[in-house]
């Protein structure tokens, strides 16, 4: 490691590729045969799979970075436009399903009714639940931005605290969810609104849960003195991402929740 | 992580106190040693054993599920008729 004329980092070979592309054929094809012979081993084991792999994948990045000293500054400028760019395709992800979305509440056709919400569609009251979850994810912006700027500064006992913060108040934001979803008096079952409902807000949920787990490995890395003032990217990269689950709400909020009802 | 909780040569400034939280020593420079060390292990074996036991369970279930792939999806393709 210390013969290299360059500063770019020329990872070890390493299996987890492979385990993670066969953990993905083993999802995909263990979806199938689920929906045909009502069997899910297959998908299991594609899931345990796929839960090994990202472990053991991001625990040796870890160890590349923090105990290696890899990441040096060329190299965390990659893995800065790599974050960037994964986000910027989660962003095309979800503009796939708002463009569902306002393809059929913008144009509502006679089997609804011609309106919308659908008739028959009793829709949540965006000024309950859904304004709470706002505040609580707009709440967690600004903790996860006190979490930074004590990393930062050096403030080991404050990042501790704002980071557990925002991480509750992510939980707090899937636990309010969670009811919304049981007590709701409609389902994915009814119609295009019941869809585009419950597959945006769903992916969204799923990643809230990313988020929480992504600033849940980011707390136990400050506990043990991962993150230095000046060199905290794995920090970084969770509040973009967090950032991003956040605005994401909005849109939904705004669109989906308010404009929708 | 705990493993380490028992070299005590090491902890002479660290408190136990049974009523509060124990405070986390930085174990940082102990696992950059380790992981610096010229041994010739690739990073995800060079932990120890433990890195070792998790890879061949891993890839142990690669190849297993490999396996049953291929038959599950052969015996989708080509159905028996039962009589």
């Amino acid at each position: 490691m210390a013969h290299q004329a360059h500063a770019y980092h020329m990872v070890d070979p390493s299996p987890w590729p492979l385990t993670g592309a066969i953990a993905a054929l083993l999802m995909t094809s263990g979806l199938a045969i689920w929906f045909h012979f009502h069997s899910t081993t297959l998908m299991t084991l594609g899931l345990i799979l796929l839960l090994l792999t990202m472990y053991q994948w991001w625990r040796d990045i870890i160890r590349e970075g923090t105990f290696q000293g890899h990441h040096t500054p060329p190299v965390q400028k990659g893995l800065r436009y790599g974050m960037i760019l994964f986000i910027t395709s989660e962003v095309f992800f979800f503009l796939g399903f708002f463009w569902a979305f306002y393809h059929s509440s913008l144009a509502p056709t006679p089997e609804l009714g011609g309106c919308w919400p659908p008739t028959g569609i009793t829709p949540l009251d965006p000024f309950e639940v859904p304004l709470l979850n706002t505040a609580v994810l707009l709440a967690s912006g600004v903790t996860v931005t006190w979490a930074h700027h004590s990393i930062m500064e050096g403030e080991r006992k404050q990042a501790i605290q704002s980071l557990a913060l925002t991480i509750l108040l992510g939980l707090y934001f899937t636990a309010l969810q969670a009811m919304e979803y049981y007590e709701a008096p409609f389902t994915i079952a009814d119609g295009v609104y019941g869809s585009t409902f419950f597959v945006a807000t769903g992916f969204h949920g799923l990643h809230v849960i990313i988020g929480s787990t992504f600033l849940a490995v980011c707390l136990l890395r400050q506990i043990q003195y991962h993150f230095t003032s000046e060199h905290h990217f794995g920090f970084e990269a969770a509040a973009w991402y967090w950032h991003f689950v956040d605005v994401v709400w909005l849109f939904l909020y705004v669109s989906i929740y308010w404009w929708g009802s | 992580m705990f493993r380490h909780f028992l070299t005590l040569q090491q902890v002479s400034r660290r408190q136990i106190s049974s009523t509060v939280r124990r405070q986390l020593v930085n174990k940082v420079p102990d696992k950059q040693k380790l992981f610096q060390e010229s041994n010739g292990m690739p990073v995800h074996l060079k932990g120890g054993v433990g890195d070792a036991v998790l890879y061949r369970a891993t890839m142990g279930l690669t190849v297993l599920g490999t396996a049953y792939v291929i038959y599950e999806l052969v015996k989708a393709a080509l159905p028996q008729k039962k009589d």
